[in-house]
């Protein structure tokens, strides 16, 4: 049971995930859909600048070093539709992010889910081209 | 989705870790619509009857999405209809990278090609326009006092587009276009030969029908033809969008476009 419940979620996780359709840019040709990463850490950066709305995340390992993750977003104006403004995250916030790692293996991903610490969310939104609406 | 979320197993974290899961592990569950679709997304479009303009022709203003190629163009194809690529144009097609992609390098879409972004239709007495918001917030010109196409022009991205009235169907003729864009994702082809007519039949308040015969017999063993629907965006406004701003991460793009 639990592996097709399993099972179903990826199917449907794949199908939810993937809107190359909609992006300016292939999804498939720059993000692995099946390569999902999930990243905890401190954002350094928010880029709110087209073709997508980025932000940068420092990301500790067990033995305190430091790595910093690039995250594509959908682009300013399909957040903003969305109710999402380039203060929705601030640097300095914790964040754990879910998302698609980058097909050539740098430390970069297409973020899909955002959520502050205290479990809120914040601007998700694949550079898909949609995001959700900023109801938590 | 909602029922999805909450059925979804927790994937186990600890602080500070990064945790990279694999297809065969239980990936985290999608909690949102992200990746549905923004022409999917929000209310229907409205239906009721369309209006017209103080000439008489159709109102076609408003703001849409869509209405044309993104992905593969064969999607806009008849049931039963295939793509009339020349062997020699399939196989440049099969050899394009998706990182050459000219819309992904913030180029524009050319015609048919839509994108992810509204765009506006804007009707005086002697053009119409479309106002696209993306790549690359650029716009096209019909012209509609009656003049023919030049004999001679310089080759374009959007062509020299002249339109006329089919009873209440807009007629664009297009010509002169360059080579460089692409139809689809997938590096679909064409060549300088390029002629389209497209035929713009708003058949409610909400829903515009674009049919495209694209006539390429550079690229093309016979004409073909394609049908998009656009969807009106009641309320919504074009916003700017320069995609040119922060492209700098085309490099990351890799593979074949044709696997998109």
């Amino acid at each position: 049971m639990r592996a097709k419940l399993v099972c179903v979620l990826v199917a449907m996780g794949t199908a939810l995930w993937t809107p190359g359709v909609i992006a300016h840019h292939s999804f498939a040709a720059e993000y692995d859909a099946n390569k999902p990463v999930t990243l905890k850490g401190t954002v350094s950066k928010v880029e709110w600048t087209n073709p997508h709305a980025r932000f940068y995340v420092d990301v500790k390992d067990d033995k305190g070093a430091v790595t910093t993750w690039n995250l594509e977003l959908a682009s300013p104006n399909v957040l903003r539709r969305n109710g999402w403004t380039r203060t929705s995250l601030n640097v300095g916030d914790e964040v754990t992010v879910e998302g698609a790692m980058a097909k050539d293996g740098s430390k970069m991903a297409n973020a899909r889910v955002v959520r502050l610490a205290d479990g809120r969310r914040v601007f998700a939104g694949s550079s898909g081209g949609d995001a959700p609406p900023p109801a938590n | 989705m909602m029922r999805i979320s909450e059925l979804a197993l927790p994937l186990a974290l600890s602080v500070g870790a990064l945790v990279v899961a694999s297809a065969q592990q239980t990936p985290p569950a999608p909690t949102s619509p992200a990746g549905a679709g923004s022409q999917q997304r929000g209310p229907a479009p409205p239906t009721g009857p369309v209006k017209r303009l103080p000439n008489g022709h159709i109102d076609l203003s408003g703001v849409w999405q869509g209405g044309g190629p993104v992905g593969d163009i064969k999607m806009g194809l008849a049931k039963g209809d295939t793509l009339p690529i020349k062997p020699e144009w399939q196989k440049i097609m099969d050899a394009r990278q998706s990182k050459e992609d000219p819309e992904a390098n913030c180029l524009p879409t050319g015609v048919p090609r839509r994108d992810p972004y509204p765009w506006r239709i804007l009707q005086t007495d002697t053009h119409t326009f479309l106002l696209f918001e993306g790549n690359i917030h650029s716009y096209r010109q019909i012209f509609m006092d009656g003049r023919k196409h030049p004999a001679d022009f310089d080759p374009s991205w959007y062509g020299h587009s002249v339109g006329h009235w089919d009873g209440d169907t807009l007629v664009v003729d297009t010509v002169g276009f360059n080579d460089k864009f692409w139809f689809d994702f997938i590096g679909t082809p064409h060549t300088e030969q390029l002629h389209t007519v497209e035929r713009y039949t708003r058949t409610t308040l909400g829903t515009l029908v674009i049919e495209t015969t694209i006539d390429d017999p550079g690229a093309y063993t016979r004409p073909f033809k394609i049908t998009f629907t656009a969807r009106l965006r009641p309320g919504e406004e074009l916003m700017e969008y320069i995609c040119n701003e922060n492209n700098g991460y085309v490099h990351h793009i890799t593979g074949p476009a044709k696997e998109f």
